[in-house]
């Protein structure tokens, strides 16, 4: 009996013994890495070669230098989220969705962001559809010489870019990428309970504080998983040992944090005609007296969406492809989150090699 | 598998994760009521309404001590902004026109339009 007791118990006492070791000298890497963290700053990101080729106010339009010997016929423009800084797509080498696109042989362009200025308070929907992403769409086709131009939208610069094609359904935008993005504003139940219109006056707001400040944009983002945010502090605490995941957890949050006021007559608009009255989802959604019908779109269109969004849930983006006027339509719904959708260790390998396959084949 | 039952740093991970999922949900579930947006936006009235008003006597309180106002300063980082705008587009103009000497790309030739798809190439592309 004694025997074969003693005999399963050494190698456990083994590793306990070696799990001790490990934490013992993890416990000393924290202290060692805890102090350079707070000594340091994060990694340089969004450093893709690039020109800024068109800046007016908070809009600044980006050309990538060409990594290719070869690039496509068409040009693409990605149209970033007004909510966020477009660096998220050029984190750094070797997780850059830019780079990457670049090395693919594409020729890209970014309608990023920048705060918007206290007398850029009365920016409206229209200035965005109808003036920001024309007069990008014109830059890029002056500056590289095609007539066409692909289209990239993620979260609400996909709503940007729908409603610019449902507007102009005659191009020059050839086809067209949305990533995350809503359709049904309804289905954004916590979104929808904050912006409560018995209670919420966005009138009240808007005209108090000119632009909606970027902290209450954040805290909205935060509040819909209220927990993570400590836990996510615990986790880096306890990896703080290992370099890759403080480089990981520094680059997202650097990112996270760095959230952007909206222009407050535009989040009027959002509020009232999306959040409010979903009229993009009920076909009532004007701009600038021009009706935005979704099915006026045929161009070719890709959505990505992610399983676990809890920005945009799957509810609220997945009557795109019914809504679409298009016949050459694909949605590939792909595991992960509003964020690691499109960057990190996993977007490297699920979506951007589809959205390569999707696109050069759409390209030339 | 039971290693990592019985691994204390692992059940410290299970249960964390738990937690916050745990946390998460329920937190959901109370900022999906009515009663939470009632009471969310009221506080947020009274702070916007706060904020204004605290605003508006500050303003004049500056006023009186002859020292200058947010609006004023307002006003002079928009001017400064739009001097920083219109030096980026001479910046992008001049990179243009003349090119850059020091490696900005611009004075290379563009890659020829001419790459196909993998399959028209039948597999990899070139980059």
């Amino acid at each position: 009996m004694n025997a074969p007791t003693s005999a399963s118990a050494l190698p456990d006492l083994a590793a306990v013994g070696e799990r001790i070791q490990s934490e013992v000298q993890r416990a000393i890497q924290r202290s060692i890495k805890g102090v350079e963290y707070f000594a340091s700053s994060g990694p340089a990101l969004g450093s893709t070669p690039k020109d800024i080729i068109l800046s007016k106010g908070t809009m600044n339009l980006y050309h990538y230098r060409p990594q290719a010997d070869e690039i496509y016929r068409i040009p693409l423009l990605i149209v970033m989220a007004t909510t966020n800084r477009g660096y998220i797509l050029d984190l750094v080498p070797g997780q850059s969705f830019i780079e990457f696109l670049l090395k693919k042989g594409f020729d890209v362009y970014m309608l990023d962001w920048t705060a918007p200025r206290p007398d850029e308070k009365s920016l409206r929907m229209e200035d965005y559809v109808l003036g920001f992403i024309p007069d990008c769409i014109r830059k890029v086709q002056e500056d590289s010489g095609e007539a066409d131009v692909n289209v990239i939208g993620y979260c609400f610069g996909g709503v940007l870019s729908l409603l610019y094609g449902s507007i102009f359904p005659d191009g020059p935008m050839k086809n067209l990428v949305c990533f995350t993005t809503p359709i049904d504003f309804r289905e954004m139940k916590l979104f929808q309970n904050f912006s409560d219109r018995r209670y919420f006056d966005v009138d009240r707001l808007v005209d108090s504080v000119g632009n909606v400040p970027p902290e209450m944009i954040l805290s909205s983002f935060e509040m819909l998983r209220p927990a993570s945010r400590a836990v996510s502090q615990i986790q880096l605490w306890e990896n703080i040992w290992n370099d890759e995941y403080v480089k990981s957890f520094r680059m997202f949050d650097r990112w996270a944090q760095d959230t952007l006021p909206l222009a407050g007559e535009y989040f009027r608009t959002i509020t009232k005609d999306l959040m409010w009255d979903n009229k993009l989802f009920n076909d009532t959604m004007s701009v600038g007296g021009h009706a935005a019908d979704l099915s006026k779109i045929k161009v070719p269109l890709l959505h990505a969406v992610a399983e676990h969004d809890h920005i945009v849930p799957y509810d609220a983006a997945k009557h795109l492809i019914a809504k679409i006027g298009s016949t050459d339509k694909t949605e590939v719904i792909l595991k992960g989150g509003h964020v690691s959708l499109v960057a990190g260790a996993n977007a490297i390998k699920r979506l951007w090699p589809k959205l390569d396959s999707w696109l050069s084949e759409r390209s030339t | 598998m039971s290693d990592k039952a019985n691994d204390p740093v692992q059940v410290w991970h299970t249960m964390l994760a738990e937690m916050e999922k745990g946390f998460n949900a329920m937190a959901t579930q109370v900022m999906g009521t009515e009663q939470f947006s009632r009471v969310t936006h009221q506080l947020t009235g009274a702070s916007v309404g706060a904020q204004k008003t605290v605003g508006d006597l500050m303003e004049r309180y500056l006023v009186a001590m002859n020292l200058p106002s947010r609006a004023q300063m307002v006003s002079f980082g928009e001017r400064l902004n739009a001097i920083e705008g219109q030096l980026n587009e001479i910046k992008a103009l001049l990179n243009r026109v003349h090119g850059d000497a020091q490696d900005n790309g611009l004075s290379t030739p563009k890659p020829p339009r001419t790459k196909q798809p993998p399959s028209a190439t039948g597999g990899g592309g070139s980059a």
